[in-house]
């Protein structure tokens, strides 16, 4: 990543605890999309950006070897979770990507509303999370 | 540390199932009651006991706060003085630390006091090159202040 020989001990040992903290408030944006503003895709790309600071302290291969994932599948699982949900509206003969949404008594979280846009914001997070790091990683290995 | 921070969690969480209230209240009272009981059985630890530890942190903060008043207003002084004779300069710091979490809040510290700025760290992690805005008169007070958060930051990790 960067050519010069330098100690980047201050910056990977911050990187460490921030990184998790970028994680966390990512995961809070997707969830807090249905009633306040976050969403799937600014949680993707809140999550890409941890993994983009990783990138930044360690170099390409480390977070390779400790994130093993091909981020292209990545991209592809989200478009299939997306268009599964869209099709999963003919089961109970309504037109393509009709959402519904209820309450549910859960055994532990008591009340809550489960809503299947839920899982069309999944599939909106997987693609923008698998897009943005195949083009960061493709530009970062055309050294 | 850890370790006793989990075991004092713990132990509220028990108080809480023995009282048969789970509120923060009863937490609360059920981790005064286990700082009580740490305190009882400290002997047995290897480890000494996570308040002085904590207290330490506070202590280190105090400090902390303190030399930043006080860089501040020097660093006001020479801003404001019409004659500008300071000289800037980089020195070498050795440092005893070799933890990466102390050589981390040691150089941070050093870098939010105003009138030094850390520039790099040696690759064996041994040496602090610092940028000081005044070479001259600072270098032997700095070395006070560098001492104090050193051991101040020992007296956390100890």
């Amino acid at each position: 990543m960067n050519g010069h020989d330098t100690n980047d001990l201050i910056l990977q040992t911050i990187t460490k605890v921030t990184s998790f903290i970028i994680l966390l408030f990512s995961f809070h944006l997707f969830l807090a999309g249905h009633n306040n503003p976050g969403g799937g895709f600014i949680g993707g790309l809140m999550t890409s950006s941890a993994i983009v600071l990783l990138l930044l302290a360690y170099d390409l291969k480390t977070v390779r070897q400790a994130l093993p994932i091909n981020f292209i599948y990545v991209a592809a699982a989200g478009l299939l979770i997306a268009i599964l949900t869209g099709v999963g509206s003919f089961l109970f003969n309504v037109p393509f990507l009709s959402h519904s949404f209820g309450y549910f008594q859960l055994p532990i979280l008591g009340k809550t509303e489960l809503a299947t846009a839920v899982l069309f914001d999944i599939g909106v997070y997987l693609v923008v999370v698998g897009i943005t790091m195949t083009i960061i990683q493709t530009i970062g290995e055309k050294e | 540390m850890a370790y006793q921070i989990l075991l004092n969690v713990l132990l509220a969480c028990c108080w809480m199932f023995l009282i048969d209230t789970y509120s923060g209240t009863s937490f609360f009272i059920g981790y005064v009651l286990g700082i009580l009981c740490l305190l009882i059985m400290r002997r047995f630890f290897s480890e000494r006991l996570y308040l002085m530890k904590a207290w330490a942190i506070v202590k280190l903060l105090i400090i902390f706060i303190k030399e930043v008043i006080i860089a501040n207003i020097s660093v006001l002084k020479t801003i404001l003085s019409p004659k500008s004779n300071y000289k800037p300069g980089i020195f070498a710091f050795r440092t005893e630390l070799r933890n990466e979490w102390e050589i981390t809040v040691l150089s941070s510290m050093i870098t939010l006091t105003p009138g030094t700025l850390v520039i790099d760290i040696s690759d064996d992690r041994s040496i602090l090159y610092i940028h000081a805005m005044d070479i001259d008169d600072a270098e032997k007070a700095i070395h006070d202040i560098r001492v104090s958060f050193e051991l101040g930051i020992m007296e956390v990790s100890r």
